[in-house]
């Protein structure tokens, strides 16, 4: 990507982020020394995320890089029916209302640390915890190795090609390393709210500064009409179907995003989750929302992109944008700075939620159980590293378009919805019946998507979220729960 | 005075209004000329997808803000029992 501000300040902008970056890191170490003795503090920052900092934080597992540039290529080749993007973040909140009013109460009385140890609480079963971490581990790895490449081509992008791929990749993973390690989950919620303030600051200087430069919605408009009107015009079938799936997918997906779970754990209390919650139901306008229009506009700025020439579309308004004049130049800079910042926000959580599931699900639970919390924190910080480790590696040949692999992670990581959702309000929800169905769904979407099939245009997660749905309430009502189980299950869900 | 638990789930009333708001924001039941009209340079299905996406995002805060009470009343006792 060329882009006009590209060097020097580019670099200066990047080492000032990382340095910032780090620092919050230090002064986290610093006034939080006993945080690695303890799950607790280390993972969830001892229980005590204000509304301002579980705000940012909940806003940076949803809203990433990817966002600002990844969005606008797609609302410039498909037009407004790409304004789905506005309500399927809105659709995230409407999911959590299914479960985490009951999830923070119980985590709160069990304790609970991660998603997979609820897994375990509910349905006592090796089986199911284990399927249910290696899918969140998995699902969490593909969406770390996303972050990986989106950080190292926005670094070469913004850079100029001065600071290469790798080196930009290197750079900021090793900063992401060193502050999650030294104050893990406050460290990573305090660097997302400065890197999520970074991006919400940009993305509207590069909305105002295309106005001003390539002309409004209405400019774009006339120029659809008279060359793509079908841009303009209402969603045709299939295209209502892919709205209609994409607002259960990514509702239902994002919001059992592993590290999205954890953050309903770190809560201080209900009032705060509440109030967070309710400011990021009002997110999807001032950031999907932004993007959207950035990308109509550029129909107009940039006509007759082909595919590949529109994903660089930010890099190119931007570009145009920051010549205009100095506050612009430099807001595009703190704009693509604060892209990258954001794409490491997100990247940090992930791997925070990755090495927590390491930690205290498969080492803790049963590689060694009787290990000290300090070592099972040490355990679970090492296999985080040796993961990043190797998916820098395979971040050395990324793959094309971004949103694929997006759609991907998605198919896997929305299995264990139903197990999730379920199990909080039915007692007779029958394990093996659970077990099997997420195997069951996990490998009808994968198979899907690797062999490229499709059916009634409807994403392949969500038929596989279908069959495994449909095999735990089927199996569940078929196999009867015995009477002690179910009273259990009745004492663990009970509030 | 010790207010009811409250759980959005378990309020038929609230699933009803949002699965009207859902089906309004989906853009099933427009006529084609909706693309054709344009509101300040938007066509006027979209503006009316907007407009049901705020209308979601209004009845989401409210139904946040007061019907989900499963914990705030002994939190809020417990910090006052602290001071």
């Amino acid at each position: 990507m060329e882009l006009a501000f590209s060097g020097w300040s580019g670099i200066v902008i990047l080492l000032v982020y990382g340095l910032i970056m780090l620092s919050v890191g230090v002064i986290t170490f610093l006034r939080n020394r006993n945080i690695h003795q303890s799950l607790d503090e280390y993972y969830l920052g001892g229980r005590g995320l204000g509304v301002m900092v579980l705000f940012f934080t909940f806003f940076a597992t949803q809203y990433s890089g990817n966002t600002v540039v990844g969005y606008p290529p797609s609302a410039y080749r498909l037009g407004y029916e790409y304004l789905v993007s506005v309500p399927f973040f809105i659709m995230i909140i409407m999911a959590y209302l299914l479960f985490a009013p009951r999830l923070y109460s119980l985590g709160k009385k069990y304790n609970l640390i991660t998603p997979a140890q609820w897994f375990e609480k509910r349905f006592k079963s090796k089986g199911v915890t284990i399927l249910a971490s290696l899918l969140m581990l998995y699902g969490l790895g593909n969406y770390l190795l996303e972050q990986l490449v989106a950080i190292g081509q926005g670094v070469d992008g913004l850079t100029g090609g001065t600071v290469p791929y790798q080196v930009g990749v290197v750079f900021f993973v090793i900063i992401m390393l060193i502050y999650g390690w030294l104050g893990g989950m406050r460290s990573v919620a305090y660097t997302d709210t400065m890197q999520g303030i970074a991006l919400l600051f940009g993305v509207f200087m590069l909305l105002i500064g295309s106005i001003i430069y390539f002309g409004g919605l209405p400019t774009s408009a006339d120029y659809m009409q008279a060359y793509s009107p079908e841009k303009l015009g209402v969603p045709d079938g299939p295209g209502v179907v892919n709205w209609f799936s994409l607002l259960v997918l990514i509702g239902i997906g994002a919001a059992v995003y592993p590290h999205a779970i954890q953050r309903i754990f770190a809560a201080k209390d209900e009032r705060t989750l509440k109030r967070s919650f309710s400011r990021m139901a009002w997110m999807p306008f001032l950031t999907a929302g932004v993007v959207f229009i950035i990308g109509i506009i550029g129909i107009n700025a940039f006509p007759d992109l082909s595919t590949a020439e529109s994903e660089q579309l930010v890099g190119m308004m931007a570009s145009a944008v920051a010549s205009q004049n100095v506050i612009f130049y430099w807001a595009m800079v703190l704009l693509f700075g604060g892209v990258i910042a954001a794409i490491v926000s997100t990247a940090d959580s992930v791997l925070l939620t990755f090495s927590s599931i390491i930690s205290n699900d498969l080492y803790g639970s049963y590689i060694n159980p009787n290990a000290s919390e300090r070592k099972k924190l040490l355990v679970g910080k090492l296999v985080g590293v040796a993961a990043v480790g190797i998916l820098i590696l395979v971040a050395w040949f990324p793959p094309g378009t971004l949103y694929q692999i997006f759609v991907l992670k998605f198919e896997v990581l929305i299995q264990i919805a139903p197990a999730l959702i379920l199990g909080l309000y039915w007692n007779r929800l029958h394990t093996k019946a659970v077990f099997t169905g997420m195997l069951s769904g996990t490998i009808v979407a994968s198979v899907m998507t690797i062999f490229g099939w499709s059916y009634l245009g409807v994403a392949n997660g969500l038929w596989g979220l279908l069959i495994n749905l449909i095999i735990c309430v089927v199996g569940s009502l078929v196999m009867s729960v015995s009477v002690v189980e179910e009273e259990e299950a009745k004492q663990v869900i009970g509030l | 005075m010790k207010k009811a638990k409250k759980e959005p789930i378990k309020n038929g009333k609230i699933w009803i209004v949002l699965g009207l708001l859902f089906a309004m924001v989906n853009p099933w039941y427009f006529p084609e000329s909706f693309g054709e009209i344009l509101v300040y340079g938007v066509p006027l299905w979209a503006v009316i997808i907007i407009i049901a996406s705020v209308l979601l995002s209004a009845f989401l805060s409210y139904v946040l803000k007061y019907h989900w009470m499963l914990e705030e009343e002994e939190e809020e006792a417990e910090k006052k029992g602290a001071k």
